[in-house]
């Protein structure tokens, strides 16, 4: 994952597997960027799991309530297929706030 | 996500190999033994032959390589072109060996050994040299095999099957899944599950987020989504409820189907066998004659069932299976649970105990009569409440078989690596236990039957030179003897050479040259920590684990671990264990006010002490005469220091107690209170160890009592009498 601490938007890259083990160090970095404009570079995700979709959905969440921006860009394949699996577009994650 | 899915089929693929690796392991000794019933060289054919599908469904080259060559010449065997002799059985030993190890190296991403394997590929070809090569009609099999392992995730995948589209109308289910933690904490994936799901129909999946806290107040290891999903399908519930199989506890799952999916409801226990007659992977593609597998699965009634037929619906085979599971069949009569909730389960019954224990005397206080409606009501919970108690010991019982299944490879290795020639014999292996003890008995089971071979055995000139045959013999057996497991490796070699051990733990100061030892007692010297008879320490006995740590963790389950040895005969280590770590049967006792409570196991007689047969010796030291024999008199309330001064022996109660080694000694404690079932909780876990102590129970009126440690009490008074009589070897050590 890279960033750009002192910037105000900051570019993450996602890891290539977002499983069980890689969802708290996923929460605690995004959470270091709270209060910033964020763009999650998901190109390398090859798979995804329920908690790190939870964790996610949170930051998408909590950056609204923030007013900030929090968006995905470049999805991978997968990424995006594992979102529909989990019952979501790219779409839908992106354009609208979700329900609370 | 591709990935997940076929590392879950890929999981069940390799439990399954596990059964089959542990089914041709059996078989073959069961052939080495002389057993050459051809339905046994048939199930060993097929437990490769399965191997060997499932390997090339993954492409698994190495192992399905190895399974066919493998395969081919148990073949020969199968179709009597290969006489099983036992250089014959021992070759496929071995192989089946390999076999193991390629399938853990492939599951494990691990490595093998690649000369080995070549090795033994080429004795396997060699068996089959003078055979007949790979026909045609087998080539073609191998296109069945591949076919054939079908881990259930897909096997249920019902609308792949051909004639899906004239199958009756679809059904729609609504299914609601919301994982708990657990779900995630034990490596499934909800997207795994919910892909399995869409796999069985046309599914619309919504995700419901209300529980989704901000990312602040989020455990990023919790589990806060649930899912739903509308699901229009060919398949049925049990179906739909098979994909959550392995989560079921760890997940909240609804499903809710359609008035047309109603009525078949009635049938799902017959659609759950049939489905599970349809991935049955024995049943799936083996000829009528050798379809019946070799452990039990179907009621023996049942015909052979053969593949074309297994999708069809017969009216007669669902009758008949709802009269089976009327009569339990077996294969209705096991279900998963969770560890965790059995544990919970134990925990209550023993609160169970507890409380009804309490009750009691409650009633005796408020001074009903012993005929009064509360007391028979009282003495009816009790029945009631030992036999749940039995009834949960019995669900966490396992054969102690999962044991003794590793012990025959492990009884090879040794024996090649020592170059001695050895004969495992097990009996008992369906002596049942508690899962823990079963589960802490591998590695000092391991490391005795090494010890058995790599000391106990003579080499073969050796035993051959003694009159004995050259194969040397060693028995692992277990047996239920009064409320306990009996545990017994036997060997039949030189017994233990009593003049070697002595000198050495001379040598090693754990005993003084001129001690006055009985020959049990010599023996028992192989248990003293920091003891090893052999020079050189060898690769197979001498891993820095002594008998000591075999005794301790013996102990550390409640067990005794004794020796009786005959010089030129062998020796026998006989393990007791209790049935299970939860309850325990004790005296309950008073000392200097306090209440303990001594294992009943443990007290041989107790008995009033007269003045005339206690003998003070110095040091504070007693010893009591019981039938012309001096006992060690034990003063407890000073060995646990509740008093400084010695018991006076004659107000008191002496309890015989048989300690480690057969060594007896009386413990001295002021009165006997009763006997009683306690529940064991652990001082460890809730406090530190305490020495004399080995756990904790809560009496019936609620005070806690301490379970005495009788070996450690007993050991650490003959330490201190040790220590007066002879102070230079005391300083020595």
């Amino acid at each position: 994952m890279t960033s750009e601490l002192d910037t105000p938007h900051a570019t993450l890259e996602l890891a290539e597997v977002l499983d069980l083990k890689a969802a708290a160090p996923l929460a605690s970095s995004l959470l270091a960027h709270r209060g910033r404009d964020v763009a999650l570079d998901a190109s390398r995700v090859r798979r995804l799991g329920g908690q790190c979709l939870q964790v996610l959905l949170s930051a998408k969440n909590t950056w609204n309530a923030d007013e900030m921006s929090f968006e995905f860009i470049n999805p991978s394949e997968d990424f995006a297929d594992a979102l529909l699996g989990f019952g979501f577009s790219l779409d839908k994650l992106m354009d609208q706030e979700l329900s609370r | 996500m591709a990935m997940d899915a076929m590392a879950v089929i890929k999981q069940t693929f390799f439990q399954e190999c596990e059964e089959q690796l542990a089914e041709l392991e059996m078989g073959l000794l069961a052939i080495e033994n002389g057993d050459h019933d051809q339905e046994i060289v048939n199930a060993v054919f097929r437990a490769v032959h399965s191997i060997k599908g499932g390997a090339g469904a993954f492409s698994l080259d190495d192992l399905v390589h190895f399974a066919h060559i493998f395969e081919n010449t148990l073949d020969l065997m199968r179709s009597n072109r290969l006489q099983p002799t036992p250089e014959v059985v021992k070759t496929m030993l071995r192989a089946a060996d390999v076999l193991a190890d390629l399938v853990r190296a492939a599951r494990d991403d691990g490595d093998f050994d690649d000369a080995r394997t070549e090795a033994l590929a080429q004795e396997l070809a060699a068996l089959g040299n003078g055979g007949v090569a790979v026909s045609a009609a087998q080539e073609k099999e191998e296109e069945v095999d591949l076919s054939q392992f079908r881990p259930r995730p897909i096997a249920f995948n019902f609308d792949e099957e051909p004639a899906a589209p004239a199958e009756p109308e679809k059904k729609t289910f609504s299914i609601r899944f919301k994982p708990k933690p657990d779900l995630y904490a034990k490596a499934n994936e909800a997207a795994l599950l919910l892909r399995e799901i869409e796999r069985l129909g046309v599914a619309t999946i919504t995700c419901d987020t209300s529980e989704l806290p901000l990312l602040s107040e989020l455990d990023p290891e919790g589990a806060y989504l649930a899912w739903t999903v509308e699901l229009k399908t060919d398949a049925d519930e049990a179906t739909i409820r098979e994909v959550f199989e392995f989560v079921e506890w760890d997940c909240d799952l609804e499903i809710k189907g359609d008035a047309a999916s109603e009525a078949e409801e009635l049938d799902v226990l017959a659609l759950i066998r049939k489905v599970r007659e349809a991935v049955e992977p024995e049943a799936a593609s083996v000829s009528p004659e050798e379809s019946v597998p070799a452990k039990a699965r179907e009621p023996e009634d049942r015909g052979p069932v053969k593949s074309a037929d297994i999708l069809k619906i017969d009216q007669s085979k669902i009758d008949q299976s709802k009269a089976d599971h009327a009569a339990s069949g077996p294969q209705q009569t096991t279900s998963r649970v969770d560890r965790d909730r059995l544990d919970r389960l134990s925990e209550l019954v023993g609160e169970l105990v507890i409380n009804q224990a309490m009750l009691a005397p409650r009633v005796t206080e408020a001074g009903l009569a012993r005929g009064s409606d509360v007391t028979v009501g009282l003495d009816e919970l009790e029945q009631l409440t030992r036999g749940i108690q039995d009834s949960v010991m019995a669900i966490r019982a396992q054969p102690v078989k999962s044991v003794f299944q590793r012990m025959p490879r492990l009884v090879r290795e040794v024996a090649a690596m020592t170059g001695k020639s050895v004969r495992l014999f097990t009996e008992g292996e369906n002596t049942e236990v508690d899962k823990t003890v079963i589960e802490r008995l591998a590695d000092p089971l391991t490391h005795m039957i090494r010890n058995a071979i790599d000391h106990g055995l003579e080499k073969p000139e050796k035993r051959l030179a003694a009159g004995k045959p050259e194969e040397g013999l060693v028995r692992l057996s277990a047996a239920h003897r009064s409320g306990r497991i009996v545990i017994e490796v036997a060997d039949d070699g030189a017994g233990i050479d009593r003049t070697r051990v002595r000198a050495s733990a001379v040598n090693k100061g754990l005993i003084s040259a001129d001690a006055q030892l009985s020959d049990d007692e010599i023996d028992n010297l192989i248990f003293l920590p920091g003891f090893s008879t052999a020079e050189k320490v060898s690769d197979i006995s001498g891993r820095g684990v002594g008998m000591d740590v075999v005794k301790r963790s013996i102990q550390a389950l409640g067990g005794r671990i004794s020796i009786t040895s005959k010089p030129g005969q062998g020796s026998v280590f006989t393990l007791s264990l209790p049935l299970t770590l939860a309850v325990l049967d004790g005296m309950v006792v008073t000392v200097a006010g306090q209440t303990l409570v001594v294992p009943l196991t443990a007290i041989v007689e107790t008995l009033q002490p007269k003045g005339a047969d206690v003998h003070g010796f110095g040091g504070g030291a007693r010893v009591i005469a019981i039938r012309n024999m001096f006992t060690p008199l034990i003063d407890v309330g000073r060995e646990l220091g509740y008093r400084n001064e010695a018991a006076d022996p004659l107000t008191g109660v002496a309890l015989l107690v048989e300690s480690e080694g057969s060594m007896r000694s009386a413990l001295l404690v002021d009165a006997i209170q009763g006997q009683r079932q306690v529940v064991i909780k652990s001082l460890e876990a809730n406090y530190r160890h305490v020495h004399g102590i080995a756990a904790a129970t809560i009496l019936g009126d609620g005070r806690v009592a301490l379970i005495l440690d009788v070996d450690a009490v007993v050991a650490n008074s003959r330490a201190d009498m040790t220590a007066y009589l002879e102070p230079n070897l005391a300083l020595a050590g």
